[in-house]
């Protein structure tokens, strides 16, 4: 067994009249136990230049780097647009299967469960056909 | 303008062969902005029923296709509790006791009504859930005695 974590902090000093700052960690684990997460996808960097819709992890495939995901277990997605920010109109839309979760703007990432069953594939647009980058891994069991 | 950042961390000893540890940092800003900064955000704590899907976050005009960032947090300790996470009818996925997630969120008025509603259903026993949505706008409803 193996422990991963990912720890979250969100923090703001001048939001409102008093600092905000909130820090959480989870532990990887398996569903409903308290067994580390012993799988990944490993961290992958890709370039793209499209603005067509490109499946990033394939839900339910029998093949390819995410075809060992178990669905409706506990696996978790990390995604982060390594693009410069630039004057801020250039982004990436992330989608469950046709469903647009939200926009990954230039250093923005995300992290999120992913249910994994067959047709829920993570799934990305840029607003351009500008070259992007993104990494991202995914954690699963 | 405010300043806000949110840090993601992610760490193993054991993982792999060698050491893991990730780190990123951003810095919430307006879309369409170079660097202006979220001005709104609601933190919420809730007791959330097993039985029920329930909307969480609700769409509205003035959230719309805009940089909208959620955080939510399972703060149950029982490791089979769980919770569900999706928009409209897609799961995204389950949080389980102590999980957290962080994406953006588009407000999507443009096909059905609550198409980008983010939902939430508690599983095995009911949920302590804390979530915080920084965002754009909120429209506050009229007073019905205004």
């Amino acid at each position: 067994m193996a422990t991963t974590t990912a720890t979250i902090t969100l923090a703001t000093s001048d939001m409102a009249d008093n600092s905000f700052s909130v820090s959480n960690t989870s532990t990887l684990t398996t569903a409903g136990t308290d067994t580390g997460i012993t799988e990944t996808t490993g961290l992958g960097r890709k370039k793209f230049a499209s603005g067509s819709n490109i499946v990033l992890l394939d839900g339910g495939l029998t093949s390819g780097i995410a075809a060992d995901v178990t669905a409706d277990k506990s696996a978790k997605v990390y995604i982060k647009n390594h693009n410069d920010r630039g004057d801020g109109t250039k982004y990436v839309t992330i989608l469950l299967a046709a469903v647009e979760i939200g926009r990954l703007y230039g250093g923005d990432w995300m992290f999120i469960p992913w249910c994994a069953a067959t047709g829920k594939d993570i799934e990305f647009t840029a607003s351009d056909a500008t070259e992007t980058t993104l990494e991202y891994t995914c954690f699963y069991e | 303008m405010a300043t806000t950042t949110a840090t993601l961390t992610l760490s193993s000893a054991d993982l792999l062969s060698d050491n893991m540890s990730l780190s990123a940092t951003m810095n919430l800003y307006k879309g369409g902005t170079t660097a202006t900064g979220l001005e709104q955000m609601n933190y919420h704590r809730l007791i959330v029923p097993t039985g029920t899907n329930f909307d969480l976050i609700a769409e509205s005009d003035a959230l719309k296709d805009n940089s909208n960032y959620v955080y939510i947090i399972n703060k149950n300790t029982d490791v089979t509790d769980y919770i569900k996470i999706s928009i409209n009818s897609e799961e995204i996925g389950r949080l389980y006791a102590g999980d957290w997630l962080f994406m953006p969120w588009s407000c999507d008025l443009s096909a059905a009504a609550n198409d980008s509603t983010i939902e939430l259903e508690a599983f095995t026993h009911e949920h302590i859930i804390e979530y915080a949505l920084f965002h754009v706008g909120e429209t506050l409803p009229t007073a019905s005695d205004s």
